[in-house]
């Protein structure tokens, strides 16, 4: 049985999985501190990512290059939001996902009959047109200057100022999205969503709704980028329009690759060992070239297309 | 009230006069987009790597970046010439194993090439944006060729404007009446038919990189030179608008490449000086996406087949 499958279903899962994760904080902490829980509260932004996007590309099969604009929208709705009127994340939170799903439909919606490379331009040119939007639109978002000053998350009205509170709250996120993922790709909903991946006009002639059903994915896919986003901006408190460059798009499409198209595990992992290393890589390259460690993620889809087409942990095939 | 006239006219005019140059070097960048998909049905995203390596190599050649200095035409020709080769080299080592993969394999795998090649270039030339030597290159070209009143036409855009329309006209003849040219529009008509009809696909389409990628090289210096500017990312900007303009022609299509770069060219300068220069970037996402939603075969396109 294949890892995806087991993730929820398996009780012998449960156990080490619960333990790992809630032991493995606590072991950087006490050997490099602070700086360790960061990177990890990252991977676990990125892991959310990696899941909301496999949910296009991987289950549907249509590439989607411009999930990072919902990450920003996701970002900025939050951040927008909080600043002006100090609202909860509870609250700031699902508006931020409702507004990615809003965005996600009207951006799926018209491009429900274009094939492969289309539809990847089309997710393309709108992330950079919400991009230059957030940059250029500085009565709304103050454009280049960024936002500022973003209040903290907080819990039933205490505020969470501890890095390892932060940790723990994404951790809860990426359980939530992760229980949802799982629970939709061995539903209807998932199947239908395979049978287009796998050949859109036999899942039409059986009577599959394909536009419906695409959209459901586009919606979904953008309102976990949103969250990610929303929580990304409550965490690190300062956003600004060139977090949210092409790059991140192709970033987290790495992710995916690289773990493999379409599999639950393979998105995490993916996750799991790149955004570490580009943390590493981050450290390690001098400031003006660090930028160059994208050389080793263009490097990392080319031959992962070239050898395993797959990725690290394939989805089986039935 | 007359001055106002003229001043408002002569404005328009130097803006058409930089539409234009800008639309040349569009179209020059999206023959390349267009004939490699006409063939492969690939969006060939390093192509506009391609195009910012043709602009750092004749940089490099020019100011001994490499440790010797070359003349000027001896320069451009040997940046062509590499660009060419890496055109053909990125598609035998990158695209031709992936062949018969699925669409999305290579699709992936041109962007990877894409990042690999810009942070490579980033590696190799820095960050810092690169400008020529003034020396280096005739001092003619900096002059103005043409003055009406305040409108200044200056050498360089009278050669760039000659050097894509001969190089657009030595393409055509090429596709048009020579057996290559032939075997590539046969192949972009039916790959199976034409290959078994005893066409080498597989040389027909290292010529078709080295056709495109030798022509964004030259966009590249040509660019470089108008802006004087050579830096990593460049590739990325041009490489989207000339893929834009691809679409909006009609991907597949070279007239239609040669149009669209002209219309998106006038649109970025017009759009900028008369509605808003912190959104000339925008037009080009915005012109993509209209005409793939609206006209996915653009102005001059063939219907394309679905999942094919």
């Amino acid at each position: 049985m294949h890892l995806d499958d087991r993730l929820f279903s398996d009780k012998r899962f449960y156990l080490p999985l619960l333990a790992a994760v809630l032991v493995l904080p606590w072991l950087p902490m006490g050997i490099c501190g602070p700086y360790v829980l960061r990177v990890a509260t990252l991977t676990l932004v990125y892991m959310v990512l990696a899941l909301g996007l496999n949910v296009v590309p991987g289950f549907t099969g249509l590439l989607d290059l411009g999930y990072v604009g919902f990450f920003g929208l996701g970002a900025y709705t939050a951040g927008l939001l909080t600043v002006h009127y100090q609202w909860s994340l509870w609250l700031v939170l699902p508006l931020a996902a409702l507004n990615g799903a809003l965005w996600g439909v009207l951006r799926g919606a018209p491009t429900l009959r274009l094939s492969d490379d289309y539809f990847a331009i089309v997710t393309f040119g709108f992330s950079e047109l919400i991009i230059l939007v957030i940059r250029n639109e500085h009565w709304l978002t103050r454009g280049p200057m960024g936002v500022p000053g973003i209040a903290r998350p907080d819990f039933f009205g205490k505020v969470l100022d501890q890095p390892w509170q932060a940790f723990y709250l994404i951790l809860f996120f990426l359980f939530l999205v992760l229980w949802v993922v799982v629970r939709i790709r061995s539903s209807r909903l998932g199947r239908a969503w395979f049978a287009i991946r796998e050949d859109e006009i036999a899942a039409e002639c059986v009577g599959v709704n394909v536009a419906s059903y695409k959209i459901i994915a586009f919606a979904l896919s953008a309102a976990i980028g949103a969250l990610a986003g929303a929580f990304y901006a409550r965490w690190f408190r300062f956003i600004h329009p060139d977090m949210f460059k092409f790059w991140e798009s192709i970033l987290i499409l790495c992710l995916i690759v690289f773990g493999g198209m379409g599999s639950i595990s393979g998105a995490l992992l993916g996750a799991l060992i790149l955004v570490p290393l580009t943390e590493v890589l981050r450290i390690i390259l001098p400031a003006e070239l660090s930028n160059a460690r994208y050389l080793l993620f263009g490097l990392l889809i080319v031959c992962m297309m070239r050898w395993r087409p797959a990725g690290l942990l394939p989805v089986q095939k039935e | 009230m007359l001055t106002a006239i003229l001043e408002q006219s002569s404005l328009f005019l130097q803006q058409l006069v930089n539409g234009i140059t800008l639309g040349s070097i569009y179209a020059l960048i999206a023959v390349g987009y267009t004939m490699v998909y006409g063939v492969i049905q690939l969006i060939n995203f390093a192509h506009g790597e391609i195009y910012m390596l043709g602009a750092f190599l004749s940089f490099s050649l020019l100011s001994g970046f490499f440790g010797f200095g070359l003349p000027f035409g001896l320069a451009v020709l040997l940046s062509v010439l590499v660009c060419a080769l890496a055109g053909v080299l990125l598609d035998v080592v990158a695209y031709r194993p992936l062949r018969r993969a699925p669409r999305l394999a290579a699709l992936i795998t041109a962007i990877g090439m894409s990042i690999f090649l810009q942070n490579l270039a980033l590696l190799i030339w820095g960050a810092q944006i690169k400008s020529f030597p003034q020396n280096a290159i005739p001092s003619f070209l900096s002059e103005p060729a043409l003055l009406l009143g305040d409108v200044v036409i200056s050498w360089l855009q009278v050669v760039i404007l000659l050097t894509v329309i001969f190089l657009m006209l030595v393409l055509q003849l090429i596709v048009h009446y020579t057996r290559i040219g032939r075997a590539m529009r046969a192949i972009a008509q039916d790959k199976t038919a034409a290959s078994l009809m005893g066409v080498n696909v597989d040389r027909v389409v290292s010529y078709t990189f080295a056709l495109g990628s030798g022509l964004g090289g030259v966009a590249g210096i040509l660019v470089g030179l108008y802006y004087n500017a050579v830096y990593p990312t460049m590739g990325y900007f041009a490489g989207i608008k000339a893929f834009a303009a691809a679409v909006l022609g009609g991907i597949g299509s070279i007239p239609g490449a040669i149009l669209g770069g002209g219309i998106l060219g006038l649109a970025e300068v017009f759009g900028g000086g008369y509605i808003s220069s912190s959104y000339s970037n925008g037009i080009a996402y915005a012109v993509m996406i209209l005409v793939i939603l609206v006209k996915p075969t653009g102005l001059f396109g063939r219907h394309l087949r679905d999942k094919a």
